[in-house]
Order: C-alpha cells, then structure tokens, then sequence
C-alpha cells in the first residue's frame, strides 16, 4: 500500500455492494468528485476511489472499492471483503427485488469480513419518491434488526451520500478508539497507519472453517 | 604864366613864388618844359610869337582829342548801363521767379518728408509681415514638400514632407504666443489653416504609406515609412488603415508563400515542396509546423520595422493583433492538411507524435503571436489530434481485446495483455519526454489500462477461486512493473498495489485451507475453537499420538516449505507475492499452532507430559519457518 504523499493518520477500506443497478458506482462517483455520473457503465470486477477525509481532526484516506453487481464477477469481488472496516450495503427504493437480496448480501458480508466491520445500508435513489417500492419504516425496521445503520439517500442529488461515507467512517474511527479494533493485531481490521506498509495479515479463511479464526 | 608883372604886392609875391621856387625841382614845370621842348624847336619871333596860339592850338588839339575820346568811351558807358539795366532787370524778375519756386518747393518738401515717414512705416509693416509670413505662414518649398508640384495623384513623399509637417505643427503650437499676445483671430485663422495643412499633409502620407507600406523590407524605404506611420499616429484611423492595408496585403503574400513551399518548394524545387512527405504524418506536420514557426518572426521583425518610430502606448497590442490577423490566411490551408492527416488511419503512435508536435508548435507560436485564428486553429486541431489519438488508441486497444481469451495454462498474462504492455511503454517513454506530459500520460494510462483490467476481470471471473487470484496478481504484476519505471503514476500504481494485496488475501485464504486440510489440521482446529470445560485430551482426534503426528508433519513441512503449496502458488510471476502468500499461510498455521500449544499446556486440558507431545515451542517452530 503505498502511502501517498499527503498526511494522513489511517487508512480505512470501504467496499461498495449490492445488486446490479442500484447505483453503487454513482453513489462512489457522487462522493468522491461531487458530480452525478448519467452514464454510468456497468462495473466490470471492481473499481476503486479515493478521498481523504476529517474525523475528530484525524485525516483519514477511504479506500473505497465499488464491486460489479452482477452475479458472474461474484469470485473477484469477494477477494475485496477482506479486510473491508465498511461495508456500504446498496440497494433501489424502486426495485424491491434489491431489497429482497439484502439477507443474502449480507450473509455474504458477515462471512467474508471480520465482526468489527461496520455495515451501513443505504436505500438509493430516494430522488424517485414517486416510483418508491420500498417504505422506509420498513428498511429501517430491517436495519435496525440487523444492527446495520441505515439512510436514504440520492446519488443523483448527493442528498446523504456524504453523510453515508462520514458517518461509517466515524463509526469506525469510534471502534478504534474504544479498542474494539485492535490496529495492532490488526488481522482483519483493515486500518493502518500509513508508516506500516506491512500487509495487514493472514486474514480468515473461511473456505475450509467456514468460520473465521485468528483473531 | 609865371612871368607877368603886375601889381606889386601880387606882383611881388608871385615874384618871389617864382623865384623861390626852384624850377628843377618841379615835376610839372619839368614836365611842360619837356612837353614844350617837343614842338617848340627853334626860338625865333615868329615862333616867340606864334607861341601863344601855337599853345592854344595845341591844347584846343587835346581837347578835342580828349572830348571824342570821352564821347565812345561815354557811348559804350551808356551800352554798358544798358546792359546792366537789362540785367537787373532779368535778375528781378528770376528773383521772383525763385521766390515762386521757393514757396512751391516748401510744400513738395513737406509732402516728400510726409511720404517718407510713411515710407519707413510702411517699410516696417513689411518687415513685421514678411517675418509672420516667415514664422506663421508656410513657405512655397514647404507647400510643395506636402502636396507636391502639379496636380500628380501619387505625390512622393520624402523627409522634407515630415519637416514641413513638424513646421505646421510647430506654427499650430506657436500660434499659441500669438493668443497670448491678444491676435485671437490672427491665431485662430492661423491655426485652422495650420490644421487643413496637417490633415491634407496626413492624407497624402496615408496614401502614399498604404500604397507603399508592403514594401518595408526594402531598404530605401523603411525609414520614410517608418516617420511616416510615426506621423500617422496622430490620426489613428490612418494608422489603422494602414496597419489593416498592410496586414491584407502581407496575409495574402503568407498564404502564397506557404502553398509554394507546400507544393513547389523552394528555389528550382530545394527544399523540395513539404507535400511530396505528406504520406509520413509526422514528417509533414513537422515540416508545416517548422516553416510557420520560421515565417513569424519574419513577419513580426517587418511589422516591427514599420512600427519602429511609433510611441503609441498599446503598440504591442496592435503588433500583436497585426500578427494574428497576418496568420490567419496560413490557418485554412494548414487545417485542411492536418484534418486530413487525422483522417487517414495511422498507428497511435504516429498520431501521438503529431500531438505532442502541435502541442510543441503552439507553445513555440504563442510566444510570437497571442491570441488570433492562427491560435485558436491550433488549439483547435490540437484538440482534435488527441481526440483521435486516444480514439484510435482506444480502437487498437479493443482490437486487441476483442476476444475475450482464456487465460493460458501457465496463468501469465495472456499475449494481448503483454502486447497491449508493451504499446503502454512505447506511449508513456514518448509521453514523458513531451510538453504536457503529466496530463498525457495519465490520459494514455488510463486509456489503456482502464479496457484491459476489464478484460482482465473478465478473463479472471470465469476461473476458479485460487487460479483467478494468481491471474490476476499477474496481470497487474505485469502492469504494474511497467507503470512503476514512470513518473506521475502513484494513483495507478496504489490502486494495483490495494487490488494485488485483496488478491494475495483470496490466495492466503486458499493456501491456508490447503495446508489445514493436508496437514489434517481441520478437526483439531476445529475442537481447540469449540472446546467446553472437558479436558482436551479426552477428546478424540486430540489424542497426543495424533498430536505428535501433527507436529512431525510441520516439521517436515518447514523441510520442505514448496511440498505441499498450491501448485498455482507457483505460477506468480513475482517472486514476492510468492513469499507473502507463503509467509502469510504458514503464519497462519503457526498461530493455530501456538493456540494447540497453549492448550496442551494448560493443566485443565489433563496433557502428560505436554513437552513431550509437542516438543517445540511456537517460537522455535517459528523460526524453523523464517
């Protein structure tokens, strides 16, 4: 990981996730250059986003990951859970059937990351009150039964894109300072000073143990 | 008669008169006695008595003699009063007559002197007027230095004409005294006609300049024109007018200049004319690029000497602005060719360096000349170029990953990524060496490789878990070894580093699993992290025996570290993703094994002789492994 040129404290992953067409890559997009991206092509194994942000005075890099959504690039995204501290969980107001892949989803995530992760649902597109196929109440109800923290928010006008970011990002700066994330240790914590490169760890491997272990 | 007696006493006296007197000494008697003595020549009687007559005679002679003598003498006294009369009289009358021309002259004198002190005052007048004429008027040789003799149209113009045109403006300046000295209207007169002379002076300049000023390369005539568009500062309209003359003039020479050296080159065809290389692109938009750039200055160096005695403060602005428009006759025929160039497919590369060669160009012309056509056509056709050079690079790119190729056995990048590599390299050593080159190459970067990670994934999504990893942790090894020799490449380069590393994760994971399950590891590990209050050595599969057999296993495995790896661990291009992966997955095993340890150890878990079991600490094991 080579520590750019500019200060800052700790670098926290992000992976973007969700079904195909809820605009995760716009929401990445919206975030990282401010714009709304019209065209946005489907994402073919992942892209990948930087911005530096500001936490309780601490500088922190997101290192965001933006997965494909759709089913047959399934084997490379999964390489990118791995040491994830945030897990943006995406899915339309307007399609229930993103909503309905959500449990799977984040089957998917609790296996593939480490327990501290933080998981923040995001219900897109809620510019489109009109063609709404999905209640907030009920979202909420969802997330709040999962533990996951929740927003609507609007890729198109930025309304809580940057909130979404910011508050995972807190959530996660939070878990560092009450040592629930053990930076040392770090295994599968996913932040590290920039001063030391060395990777992260030998993370998890859930294939054989099906439940992760090590730390 | 001196002897005559008589009376006595008279007598007497006389006598003695007589007798006294002494004859000799008496001149008179002397004198009669001597006149006597000449006729009285004998004494005799007779003659004593014819004395008396003869005496008498004699003096009656003389008498007579005497009395005709007075008689002419009388007669030519009298012509004489005559004539003295006469004259008196003329006198008179010429006394009058100069008393007449007397009294006449008075008044001619009195008129002379009067015309005479006119005179002097007139004399003046004249004096004054000459010297004003002299001073507030122009002279016939300065008349003819402005408009010329006779009515010809084409009056030339030579320094006498500025000398006479720096007179009229000096008399307009001087004209000033003159109000000062109360002549309102004398001044004011004065100065229009000053004025008519200066504008009739400026128009025959103008047009004398605009007909002449393409000619200020020649010699003889730079300076005249150089003063005469100094002079024509004054009236800006006819400076412009000239400059704009000038600019029609020389823009068209420039276009006739140029479509010569693109088609008949120079001189008996050397250089030969730049379209017989128009079938190499680069060749000829350099050689196009190249004459312009050599043409300018040209053009600059004469406007400037046209310009050379102005003082008007935006002379820059107007050089500059003269400049532009002088180029912009070349600007068409020069975007006709390079459009046409873009058109004919080329290799990216070929275009690439028309890029960076009209990028150079623009830069070199910008310092001669801003703004204008010239500018805005190369900015334009700049911008074109690299639009169609990234079109076209991205057109070979997806050529060459139309197909999507299975990945090859060995799990290298496949031969179009390697190629498509190489075409990076090629285009980032040229990008890097060029003007604008952090933008360009970025742009070629990410033109590149933003197709061939897709199609890279693509490649990789249809494999299995542990051969997707290794493909891809080649591919962008390979990517990023070839990204890593250039500047500006970090954003690139952290997002391959952070990808390989999510790679090296998937395949840790993989070889983690691979050695648990050939090491029978799977069992035991799964009891050390479900295990309840019972002692462990009760439990089965964690007899000590099994346990030894564990250990003798990882001994043999730090032997021999490559036994029992995956054999796609091999297939990683870079020796260094190897060793992480391996380092990563033994420590894996190490820390399964310092749990195992503990455990054994741990009196609850009721071990006989837990050292005997597992002989070696974790750390000694860990260094077997370093």
């Amino acid at each position: 990981m080579s520590a750019g040129p500019y200060n800052y404290s700790y670098i926290f992953k992000y992976i973007i996730i969700g079904d195909m067409g809820v605009g995760k890559s716009c929401l990445l997009h919206q975030f990282t250059e401010k714009k709304f991206m019209a065209d946005c092509p489907h994402t073919i194994g992942v892209e990948f986003g930087t911005r530096i942000i500001e936490v309780s005075g601490q500088k922190i890099k997101l290192q965001i990951w933006d997965t494909a959504g759709q089913e047959r690039f399934r084997a490379v995204t999964r390489s990118y859970y791995r040491g994830a501290a945030g897990a943006l969980m995406v899915y339309d107001i307007t399609r229930r059937s993103t909503y309905n892949h959500l449990s799977s989803w984040l089957t998917d995530t609790r296996n593939l990351t480490n327990p501290s992760t933080v998981i923040f649902l995001i219900g897109n597109k809620c510019d489109l009150e009109a063609q709404r196929d999905v209640t907030y109440e009920e979202a909420s109800k969802f997330a709040e039964e999962n533990g996951l923290l929740f927003v609507e928010a609007s890729a198109k006008t930025g309304d809580n894109v940057e909130e979404a970011f910011l508050e995972t990002a807190k959530k996660i700066y939070q878990s560092i300072q009450d040592g629930r994330l053990d930076l040392n240790a770090a295994e599968s914590g996913v932040q590290h000073k920039p001063s030391q490169p060395g990777r992260n760890n030998l993370s998890n491997d859930q294939q054989a143990n099906k439940d992760n272990c090590a730390c | 008669m001196i002897t005559e007696p008589d009376k006595e006493h008279v007598l007497s006296k006389r006598m003695y008169k007589i007798l006294e007197s002494r004859i000799e000494n008496d001149q008179d008697t002397i004198e009669a006695l001597r006149e006597l003595s000449t006729f009285y020549t004998e004494n005799t009687l007779q003659a004593r008595r014819n004395l008396r007559s003869q005496i008498e005679k004699r003096s009656l002679d003389i008498n007579q003699n005497f009395l005709a003598s007075f008689k002419a003498v009388k007669v030519s006294f009298d012509s004489v009063y005559n004539d003295i009369a006469e004259m008196n009289k003329s006198i008179q009358d010429m006394t009058l007559q100069l008393q007449n021309a007397k009294s006449q002259t008075k008044k001619l004198l009195q008129k002379t002197s009067a015309l005479q002190e006119e005179k002097v005052k007139i004399e003046l007048h004249q004096d004054i007027t000459s010297s004003f004429l002299k001073s507030f008027q122009l002279q016939p040789e300065d008349l003819v230095a402005l408009y010329g003799d006779g009515h010809k149209r084409d009056v030339p113009i030579t320094f006498d004409t500025f000398r006479a045109l720096e007179k009229v403006q000096e008399i307009h300046s001087n004209c000033k005294i003159l109000m000062k000295a109360g002549l309102q209207t004398l001044a004011l007169d004065t100065m229009e006609q000053m004025t008519q002379h200066k504008e009739g002076a400026l128009e025959v300049i103008y047009r004398w300049t605009q007909s002449h000023c393409r000619n200020v390369d020649n010699p003889d005539l730079k300076d005249i024109l150089a003063q005469a568009m100094a002079k024509l500062q004054d009236r800006m309209v006819f400076f412009k007018y000239v400059i704009e003359e000038y600019c029609i003039g020389r823009r068209s020479f420039l276009v006739g200049e140029f479509l010569n050296a693109l088609t008949k080159g120079g001189p008996s065809g050397n250089p030969a004319p730049i379209e017989t290389r128009a079938h190499d692109a680069q060749i000829y938009v350099t050689d196009m690029l190249v004459w312009i750039n050599r043409a300018i200055p040209i053009e600059k160096q004469n406007l400037q000497l046209l310009v050379t005695s102005c003082t008007c403060e935006n002379l820059d602005e107007i050089v500059n602005d003269a400049l532009a428009n002088i180029c912009e006759g070349i600007c068409q025929p020069l975007k006709i060719r390079i459009e046409k160039i873009l058109i004919v497919p080329t290799q990216a590369a070929t275009l690439y360096a028309v890029v960076n060669m009209l990028r150079y160009y623009k830069k070199c012309i910008n310092k001669l000349v801003k703004g204008g056509q010239l500018e805005d056509t190369l900015t334009e056709l700049l911008e074109k170029s690299e639009q169609v050079f990234l079109e076209l690079l991205q057109q070979q790119i997806n050529g060459l990953l139309v197909r999507v190729e299975a990945p090859p056995r060995d799990l290298s990048p496949t031969s179009a990524v390697s190629h498509l590599l190489a075409v990076l390299r090629d285009m980032l050593s040229t990008a890097s060496m060029s003007e604008g080159r952090e933008t360009d190459m970025i742009k070629i970067a990410n033109a590149v490789l933003e197709p061939l990670l897709r199609a890279v994934n693509e490649q990789a999504a249809r494999l299995p878990p542990t051969d997707m990893a290794v493909y891809l942790l080649n591919c962008m090894y390979s990517m990023y070894t070839c990204l890593s020799m250039y500047e500006f490449m970090e954003d690139r380069l952290e997002r391959l580093q952070a990808q390989s590393d999510a790679q090296i994760d998937t395949l840790t994971s993989e070889q983690a699993s691979s050695l648990v399950a050939n090491l029978s590891l799977g069992p035991i590990y799964t009891i050390l992290q479900d295990h309840s209050q019972d002692a462990l050595s009760g439990v089965p599969g964690m007899e000590p025996s099994n346990l030894r057999n564990f250990l003798l296993k990882l001994t043999n495995l730090s032997v021999q570290p490559d036994s029992i790896l995956l054999p796609q661990i091999n297939l990683l291009l870079s020796s260094k993703h190897k060793k992480s992966v391996q380092k990563r997955s033994f420590a894996l095993l190490l820390a399964i094994y310092k749990q195992l340890y503990e455990a054994v150890h741990n009196p609850a878990n009721q071990y006989d002789n837990p050292s005997d079991i597992l002989s070696k600490t974790p750390e000694e094991l860990n260094s077997m492994f370093e």
